[in-house]
């Protein structure tokens, strides 16, 4: 019995021993083992992004090369690899993920929303878009090219980017985060109810959209109110249309005369948003082309109601 | 680990269907060259695209815009330091897209030397058509023909050091012809539209830095925007437009405009942020100060009876705007996660307008505009999310915003005047809750709900009382994925005069599957349900109608597939095919009788269209570096209603792909 207990005594300390040798091994190793069984990562390592670290040679080994990622590889190398004894991302959770990314990448304003942001809290980590080791994007290791990237799982947007008049974002001339930020924006203050998510902001505090479409901007003298306070989408859809430029209707005086109906208590005064004089005859072709005339729809300096 | 890649590759470039060239992926495996320290990688494609069009050119213009020559289609350039040590750069990316007369040209680059600085561009040229009133009373906008060109410089001192410093340019030009509209004098005072030459300029000079204190990072930036607008316009008697009839005046003989609109946005960011421990916190405060000066000079001339009209306007406009965003997110154990969102919003335009018009039968006329619109929102988010175990989680939210908006109409005439202030709030509250399932690793499921109320909406149109329905599926395994979203909006708003109710239902499902490395299909279908009914109010012979509706129904189907095949590692074939259809409301023909108006709302009820993209191409690897590539694609557009609006373009194009 006693026996019996001694070889068991033994047997744990000996098994304990060799588990403190085990983690005492998991320590860190010269990067250039690594190597050995990975080449093809090595050798074509200078041209990432994480090679600066690699290159600075001041970096401490838990901040740079291969095991500033994927950390210590000791035990890796002593158990002949093995993804249960190094750091694999396939295994990580999104979380674990992000807590290893952000040891470096939060020291960036543009990713300074990211763990409350909407990817993040349904449960996306940075590899769901990010490759290190085999990307398809030269810029941010994106492992496809961005738009297609995006579109994998916003597949009503795809759909949007196939109407007949839409962004030019399938021909490559802006591309999704010209408008977004994939890691989580500040809210719009533009907007209410905290809506739309992700959208950055152009200049300092408005709508992406002016970030190109600066001639709406303005200030103006005589705003179109509409614009102001609810936003472009109040006429338009961003992505894309079946109506040209992007209108929500096929026919601008529809567009138009929903809104200025004169009905309720819509408006700034609260009395109707008001309708268009008794002049216009809309039997006539010629009022029935609202923007023909009011061609200064987004603002105008010279006229209150948007003439020129 | 090579196949594995290959399939990546193969996968993704078949995704999304983009326009038929340039070609996706290189002509082989560049290794690249080594040229001392450095190692080069580049490839370009070069050939020619050509395009035939029959049917309304102008509508192809305004939507597709491919043309003929010879286009540098795609290239890419990359140099990369060996050890990190360049002389004077570690890494320059340089690619470009459509150059020598795309309509949608783009050049990308980046030069940075690590540690030292980073540095990168962008430059865009976009041609820009709408045909406007040549649709012929289709959808009554005004004509645009313009040339959109952008440019992006960003410089980082110090990239990778706790304190950076950031200088920046952007730039975008507007140039072209586009409509715009005259007063001229006559008894009713009618406008009339002609031809004007846009020249709009924008500048934005930006300088900033980044530091870190306390832990905490500090990040500040001011810019300069400036912007010019310069259009004018020269109109003979003979060239007032015809397409809309009215009253001319009288014998006129020529007409002068010129519209100089000057101004300047200077603005200031700062920030603040921190992701330490278990609280991450997140600031932002942002003013700018917009300021416009601006002159309308309009001189018309009329030879019989003979009279001058002199009209100019000028004032200026100010816009100053203060925001600010307060983010604090809370993660007590790895489960949980409390966020809340603040943000403040607060905007004062205000602008004086000056009209002075001397006419010579009428005499002078000076009236004096003032406006102040004053907007100011606060906003407040709380999210909660909760991961129960790795098979479920859940979400909860609450929203609030409250928005004040102030105004003051006023004007001055003969020395009297008429002031017009007014005040409205409103609130919106709304609620989310969601859930999240991941049965099986490969599966995940999001369904939220939200439901929400805003007491008092700006227009019509916008949303009262709404809730929205969301679902997402994916399963994604190594060579097959599938994923489907349905999305369902409901916003009902009911006053006394409109009752507008809106409701849109989009259901998608993509997928893609690489059952061979040579073999991939990759196809998709999403149908988006829209019917609203707004209330309107119109005139017709100067009597007014009011109580009717406008009602608009979409029913828009769109699909997609492509498929790509290798042959022999050798020859590359893909094709794929899309088509987005609005198949309105099943009406075989438009309502007849445009001629009155209940008719005419009638008639645009529904609009249905349908637009087509099959294409095809072929690309055959002639050695490790050089690769032959041609392709065609067709589009189709056709609206049902209005066939004169129809066109059927023949594209297509054949090039050469180099890369090193």
């Amino acid at each position: 019995m006693f026996r019996a207990f001694r070889s068991g005594l033994l047997l744990a300390m000996m098994c304990g021993s060799a588990c403190i040798a085990q983690a005492q091994a998991n320590h860190f190793v010269s990067n250039d083992l690594c190597k050995t069984c990975h080449p093809a990562v090595w050798n074509s390592f200078y041209k990432n992004p994480h090679f600066k670290s690699v290159a600075s040679g001041k970096e401490p080994p838990e901040s740079t090369g291969c095991q500033g990622c994927h950390g210590p590889a000791g035990n890796h190398i002593n158990n002949g690899g093995g993804k249960e004894t190094i750091r694999a991302f396939s295994v990580l959770s999104a979380e674990q993920v992000l807590d290893t990314c952000l040891r470096c990448h939060s020291q960036t304003l543009s990713r300074a929303n990211i763990r409350s942001s909407q990817h993040t809290l349904n449960g996306m980590a940075c590899t769901s878009c990010h490759s290190i080791h085999r990307s398809q994007s030269t810029r941010a290791l994106l492992r496809k090219p961005q738009t297609a990237l995006c579109e994998e799982c916003h597949t009503d947007v795809r759909a949007q980017f196939a109407m007949p008049f839409k962004h030019r974002v399938e021909e490559g001339v802006i591309s999704c985060t010209d408008c977004h930020n994939p890691h989580g924006s500040f809210a719009p203050t533009w907007a209410m109810a905290s809506r739309p998510r992700h959208v950055d902001q152009a200049m300092a505090n408005e709508e992406p959209c002016l970030n190109c479409h600066a001639d709406k901007r303005g200030p103006f003298v005589f705003e179109h109110l509409g614009v102001r306070v609810d936003g472009c989408e109040t006429c338009h859809a961003p992505h894309g249309s079946p109506n040209s430029r992007l209108l929500l209707r096929p026919v601008v005086f529809t567009l138009c005369l929903e809104c200025h109906n004169g009905g309720g208590d819509f408006g700034r005064q609260g009395n109707g948003i008001p309708t268009q004089s008794s002049a216009h005859n809309m039997a006539d072709p010629r009022y029935q082309n609202c923007t023909a005339c009011h061609v200064r729809i987004h603002g105008s300096n010279a006229d209150s109601n948007l003439l020129r | 680990m090579r196949i594995a890649a290959l399939l990546f590759v193969i996968a993704s470039t078949v995704f999304a269907q983009v326009p038929v060239a340039p070609s996706p992926g290189l002509a082989g495996e560049p290794l690249g060259t080594n040229v001392q320290n450095y190692n080069i990688v580049d490839s370009f494609e070069t050939g020619y695209r050509f395009s035939t069009v029959g049917g309304s050119f102008e509508q192809y213009r305004s939507s597709v815009n491919f043309g003929d020559g010879i286009r540098l289609l795609g290239s890419s350039l990359m140099v990369n330091s060996k050890n990190g040590h360049g002389r004077l750069f570690d890494q320059f990316t340089l690619s470009t897209q459509g150059l020598g007369n795309d309509p949608y040209e783009s050049a990308v680059m980046r030069v940075e030397k690590n540690r030292l600085y980073r540095y990168d561009m962008s430059w865009r040229r976009n041609d820009y058509f709408n045909p406007g009133l040549v649709t012929g009373g289709g959808d009554g906008q005004h004509l645009l023909d313009t040339q959109n060109r952008m440019q992006d410089h960003n410089l980082t001192l110090f990239p990778q050091s706790n304190l950076k410093v950031f200088a920046g340019f952007s730039t975008s030009s507007q140039t072209g012809p586009g409509y715009s509209s005259i007063q001229l004098f006559g008894a009713t005072g009618n406008t009339f539209p002609l031809f004007s030459n846009v020249h709009r300029v924008w500048r934005e000079y930006r300088l900033g830095n980044e530091f870190r204190v306390f832990g905490i990072r500090v990040n500040w930036m001011h810019g300069w925007e400036d912007f010019k607008d310069d259009t004018g316009a020269t109109l003979a008697a003979a060239g007032v437009p015809v397409a809309m009839p009215g009253p001319l005046p009288a014998g006129l003989s020529s007409f002068q405009a010129s519209d100089p609109n000057h101004g300047t946005n200077p603005y200031w960011r700062a920030a603040i942020f921190a992701d330490r421990g278990l609280f991450h916190l997140n600031g932002r405060f942002t003013y700018s100060g917009g300021r416009n000066a601006f002159v309308v000079d309009e001189r018309s001339q009329a030879s019989s009876p003979a009279r001058v009209q002199n009209v100019i306007t000028s004032g200026n406009g100010d816009r100053p705007v203060a925001t600010g965003n307060l983010n604090l997110s809370f993660t007590p154990t790895s489960k949980l996660t409390v966020a809340n969102s603040t943000s403040v919003y607060n905007i004062r335009t205000l602008g004086n307008s000056y009209f002075a018009e001397f006419d010579s039968q009428t005499q002078a006329t000076t009236v004096l505009f003032y406006r102040y619109l004053g907007i100011r929102t606060v906003a407040n988010d709380t999210n909660l999310n909760y991961q129960v175990s790795h098979l479920w989680g859940f979400m909860g939210a609450y929203h609030y915003s409250e928005r004040l908006i102030t105004s003051q109409q006023q004007f001055t005439f003969a020395g009297a005047t008429s002031s017009n202030p007014a005040e409205q709030s409103n609130q919106l509250r709304s609620g989310e809750a969601g859930v999240r399932l991941t049965p099986w690793k490969p599966l995940s499921v999001l369904l939220s709900a939200e439901i929400g109320t805003n007491s008092h909406p700006f227009t019509p149109i916008a949303g009262g009382d709404y809730h929205t329905l969301t679902g997402r599926v994916q399963y994604r395994a190594k060579t097959f994925r599938l994923a489907a979203a349905v999305k369902a909006d409901y916003n009902a708003n009911s006053v006394s005069l409109t009752s507008y109710a809106a409701q849109s239902r989009t259901y998608s499902v993509n997928g893609n599957w690489t059952p061979l490395s040579r073999f991939t299909i990759d196809a998709g279908f999403s149908r988006a349900h829209t019917y609203t009914i707004g209330g309107i109010a119109y005139f017709l012979d100067q009597q007014l109608f009011q109580g009717q509706s406008s009602i608009y129904l979409s029913n828009i189907n769109s699909i997609y597939a492509g498929v790509r095949y290798t042959i022999r590692s050798r020859i590359d074939l893909y094709l794929g095919y899309t088509r987005v259809q609005d198949l309105g409301d099943g009406r075989a023909a438009a309502n007849a009788g445009v001629g009155s108006a209940p008719a005419l709302f009638q008639a645009v009820q529904t609009f249905p269209v349908a637009f087509q993209s099959p294409m095809a191409r072929l690309s055959v690897k002639v050695n490790d570096k050089l690769r032959w590539n041609a392709g065609y694609q067709y589009y189709g557009y056709q609206q049902d209603f209005t066939s004169l609006l129809g066109y059927r373009a023949n594209t297509g194009y054949t090039s050469l792909s180099f890369s090193f």
